[in-house]
């Protein structure tokens, strides 16, 4: 019985068929935002869906030579780690006190899975430039992950030493948010940065970067693949926010008026990546390592020690 | 008793058959090893299931030794299977390689069971000598395996002094019956005994400092014996002596936990960097081989009962996808020839069995939910974390250095499924699937990876890891079988999009590179992927200090004994008349030394 309600919690909500409608929203916002921040119109409420379903339309190409499992299989496995993860946020900002599938570390993991499968992808397209994207989008995982993974074991420091979700959620429900001190707010400044970095947006769009490898992994992508791989990275823009709404800014609650500023809340770091994404030129794989691996870490590791101090 | 003596004997007696044996014999060597072998796995079954505990002055068979003989055993079946069909493209000297495997199964029970702490080095010092000859199988790897045998010996000899320290202090050379405490009265000789058997202990198992002989000897050794050996023998034997003497022998001080995980620590960071850089296949998975290391470390060097589960199932766990992977190389350099990472890929087509294991085996590694290799890094992630509970400070830097190394894993081993089995090759192959026998062990080491991610905390755990160390207290939460059955229902999920989308009209065609036509000796090799992170100014000096050999122990010493002796040389110029000098100049001061003490 526990084990069908947990398939229909990942199925419709607040699983797939809840993120990916959010998703969409999502994308839309991001390119409504887009077109204003260019005194454009944009788009209509429905375009990205009309995207979403001719896409699916589509003739699908596969590249002569490829890994044609791999090839298929990539958009799924990205699709899958991401409903999970947004399965077990959504489960722990309803019921804070019920754990689900797993803890912060386990949620660390599989938000790395989406990088592992547009890697796989752009190995196994057989296409130089998807290996290149591909490689740098590995090297983009490996340089943003130090100080993400130091700036959210801050926030485990701060809730004293509690690696479950629901446990941090409680603490701050208790204590106010992890980015009301000091160290909490650099931690999360930093983990911002990352969750730019683990979108590929501009400025760390090195392994898309459609001008110099013209979208690398997703190059020989189309039709349905394309769809899916669109959808689950619209699916990302909705989840990574909550994410750090939920480790750093005292969750996402759902009673009342509560419901109105966790909304808000989101909508401003949604804010915030669509205006860095807009305003900000790409950096080069290469100043990207140097970027995260030194001043951004240096400063998670201030946040760090902050946090032993006490502020 | 008597069956934890047949175990032991069976190897060696059908080692000396073997031994003697003719060499054109080779199906009966063949055929004796793998029947020995499979019947002492079997009395290894029967003594895991039907016996408790047996303590004596010689043995000690408890919950611990009892499932690190069952994966001896194990292991020593896959890879005996492995060798049947492989050994032929490597040597003549078949049974000489078959009798060596079975008499180092046979001296790892040994050292596996013993209670006795002359027994265990006895056993320990055999070890040595087989993986010496075992590495020189093809008689072109003198350095190498001299390499690996003074540094184990070395630490060997380290262990014998340490034994007689323990001697002197307790007057009590068995294991079960000794124990130290180092928090209180007088430490410093236990506090030297305990650092002589880390010593041994790292040296086997491949932790740093001790580490060089892996990645020298990977390259010349046959690739079953890198598989067996380092990859998981060694592993099982250095990690188990590592938590007999932390958690029964001695009782650690806060000095001692911290050496544990600095080293712990430096080794997961500095071999997988070392790693990311590697051309060749086996040298780039003996890096492999020596970071994991560092997990266990970490792990038994938090002292509570979560993170020493997590090292002995992570352990296990490296046991087994690290044999597989070599495995796997070795079917690689069997069709192809080479270990050249430059020179392979596209191989995922022709071996499409193989590459799937080689892609569960990676992922494993690289610790992804939900394989096996992600439940024991968890397990010593909140070990580490724990010992935050507890007030210890430095746990985050501990923590910081696992999780990362765990990403630069995932790096290194993107590189290789790109390198080895995606990706263009320099030409075309033509060649299947390898041998029945050589899969076989591929394809149930990948089931047992899986098997023991999904099922995590209803076999191994509950088999072997809790009755050998009592409960240990998770407080984080993995629920891998729920997790699992959620990605299949997402995996369902993707697929039911194709079904929905347009997969009617499924076209093959030439890839797209702005156009033109792309010449196939243009492609991009995975080598060159990290070439960018090597280019990091500190880190491009780190790395060729590395090549030179700096931080490599064995070629420091080697170095300065060679410079002393270079000196001492000059004493002896051949004339008679100076030794007799010598002698004489000797026996005066001895007479004068003497009188003035009488």
């Amino acid at each position: 019985m526990e084990t069908l309600k947990s398939i229909l919690y990942f199925i419709v909500f607040p699983g797939f068929l809840f993120t990916a409608i959010a998703g969409i929203l999502v994308s839309w916002i991001d390119r409504k935002v887009t077109a204003l921040v260019q005194w454009r119109v944009g788009p209509p409420f429905m375009q990205p869906l009309y995207d979403f379903v001719k896409l699916l339309g589509k003739e699908t190409i596969i590249p002569r030579g490829s890994s044609k499992f791999t090839f298929l299989l990539s958009p799924v496995l990205s699709l899958t780690s991401i409903t999970i993860v947004s399965t077990m946020l959504w489960h722990t900002f309803i019921m804070p006190s019920k754990g689900f599938v797993g803890d912060l570390i386990v949620i660390v993991y599989l938000l790395v899975m989406p990088s592992i499968a547009i890697i796989l992808a752009g190995f196994s397209s057989a296409n130089p430039l998807s290996s290149i994207g591909a490689s740098r989008e590995m090297k983009l995982l490996l340089s943003y992950e130090l100080p993400f993974i130091i700036s959210v074991l801050v926030a485990v420091i701060n809730s004293g030493n509690e690696i479950l979700m629901g446990n941090i959620l409680m603490f701050q429900n208790n204590n106010g948010a992890i980015a009301g001190s000091l160290s909490g707010i650099l931690a999360f400044v930093v983990a911002i940065l990352c969750m730019q970095a683990k979108l590929a947006l501009v400025p760390f769009d090195a392994p898309e970067a459609e001008t110099e490898i013209t979208g690398g992994p997703f190059i020989e992508y189309s039709g349905t693949p394309l769809a899916i791989f669109k959808l689950s990275r619209w699916m990302l823009l909705f989840v990574l926010p909550l994410f750090l709404v939920g480790v750093f800014w005292g969750g996402f609650r759902i009673e009342g008026i509560d419901l109105l500023w966790s909304v808000l809340k989101y909508v401003a770091l949604l804010v915030v990546i669509i205006l860095i994404k807009n305003t900000a030129p790409r950096f080069r794989i290469d100043q990207v390592l140097k970027l995260f691996w030194g001043p951004i870490t240096f400063l998670a590791i201030l946040a760090v020690i902050l946090a032993y101090l006490g502020v | 008793m008597n069956l934890i003596l047949l175990t032991i004997a069976i190897p060696l007696i059908a080692g000396f058959l073997i031994f003697i044996l003719p060499k054109k014999f080779t199906n009966i060597t063949k055929f004796l090893s793998t029947i020995s072998i499979l019947i002492s796995f079997i009395i290894n079954i029967i003594l895991f299931i039907n016996t408790e505990k047996i303590v004596n002055n010689y043995f000690m068979f408890d919950n611990l030794s009892k499932f690190i003989l069952l994966f001896i055993g194990l292991f020593a079946v896959f890879v005996i299977i492995y060798s049947l069909k492989y050994i032929e493209s490597v040597t003549e000297n078949i049974n000489m390689y078959f009798s060596y495997i079975l008499f180092t199964v046979s001296a790892s029970y040994g050292a596996a069971l013993a209670n006795n702490l002359i027994l265990l080095s006895v056993f320990w010092g055999f070890l040595g000598f087989t993986l010496y000859m075992l590495i020189n199988t093809n008689d072109n790897a003198t350095a190498e395996s001299s390499k690996a045998f003074i540094i184990i010996g070395a630490t060997d000899s380290l262990m014998i002094i340490g034994i007689g320290i323990l001697y002197y202090i307790t007057s009590s050379l068995n294991i079960s019956s000794i124990n130290i405490s180092l928090k209180q009265g007088p430490i410093f000789l236990p506090t030297i005994a305990f650092l002589t058997f880390v010593a041994a202990a790292f040296a086997k198992a491949g932790a740093m400092p001790f580490h060089t002989w892996i990645p020298d000897m990977s390259e010349k050794a046959p690739i079953p014996v890198t598989a067996f050996l380092p990859a998981s023998l060694d592993k099982l034997l250095g990690i188990y002596l590592l938590a007999r003497i932390s958690i029964s022998v001695f009782e650690l001080n806060s000095s001692m936990t911290f050496i544990l995980l600095l080293f712990g620590s430096i080794t997961i960071i500095a071999a997988v960097f070392m790693a990311l850089v590697q051309h060749d296949l086996r040298k780039l998975l003996s890096y492999h081989a020596i970071s994991q290391v560092g997990y266990m470390v970490l792990g038994i060097g938090t002292g509570n009962p979560v993170g020493i589960a997590g090292g002995l199932f992570h352990m296990l766990n490296h046991s087994i996808y690290k044999s597989n992977l070599f495995l796997i190389s070795g079917s690689v350099k069997y069709r192809t020839n080479t270990m050249n990472m430059d020179k392979l890929g596209g191989l995922a087509k022709y071996m499409p069995i193989t590459f799937i294991g080689a892609v569960i085996a990676s992922l494993s590694i690289s610790g992804v939910p939900p394989f096996n290799g992600f439940v024991s890094k968890w397990m010593v992630y909140q070990g580490l974390i724990d010992m935050g509970k507890a007030g210890s400070k430095l746990w985050i830097l501990w923590l910081v250095a696992a999780m990362f190394g765990s990403a630069l894993t995932l790096a290194s081993f993107m590189k290789v499924i790109y390198s080895v089995f995606l990706g263009r090759s320099e030409k075309k192959w033509s060649f299947g699937d390898v041998n029945w026998t050589m899969l076989l062990p591929i394809i149930f080491l990948s089931i047992l990876c899986v098997g023991f991610g999904v099922f995590a905390f209803a076999v191994p755990l509950k088999l072997f890891i809790i009755p050998a160390l009592g409960e240990i207290g998770l407080f984080g939460l993995w629920n891998s079988q729920m997790a699992t059955l959620l990605m299949l229902v997402g995996i369902a999920l993707g697929f039911l999009i194709y079904l929905i989308g347009n997969m009617k009209n499924v076209r093959e065609s030439d890839i797209f590179i702005g156009g033109e036509e792309i010449p196939s000796n243009k492609r991009v090799t995975g080598t060159e992927f990290y070439d960018s992170i090597r280019d990091i100014s500190i880190l491009d000096k780190i790395y060729k200090m590395a090549e030179k050999k700096y931080f490599d122990l064995y070629e420091m010493l080697k170095k300065f004994t060679f410079a002393i002796t270079n000196r001492l040389r000059l004493i002896h110029s051949g004339k008679l008349v100076a030794y007799i000098l010598w002698i004489f100049f000797g026996m005066a001061v001895l007479f004068i030394l003497l009188n003035i003490r009488g």
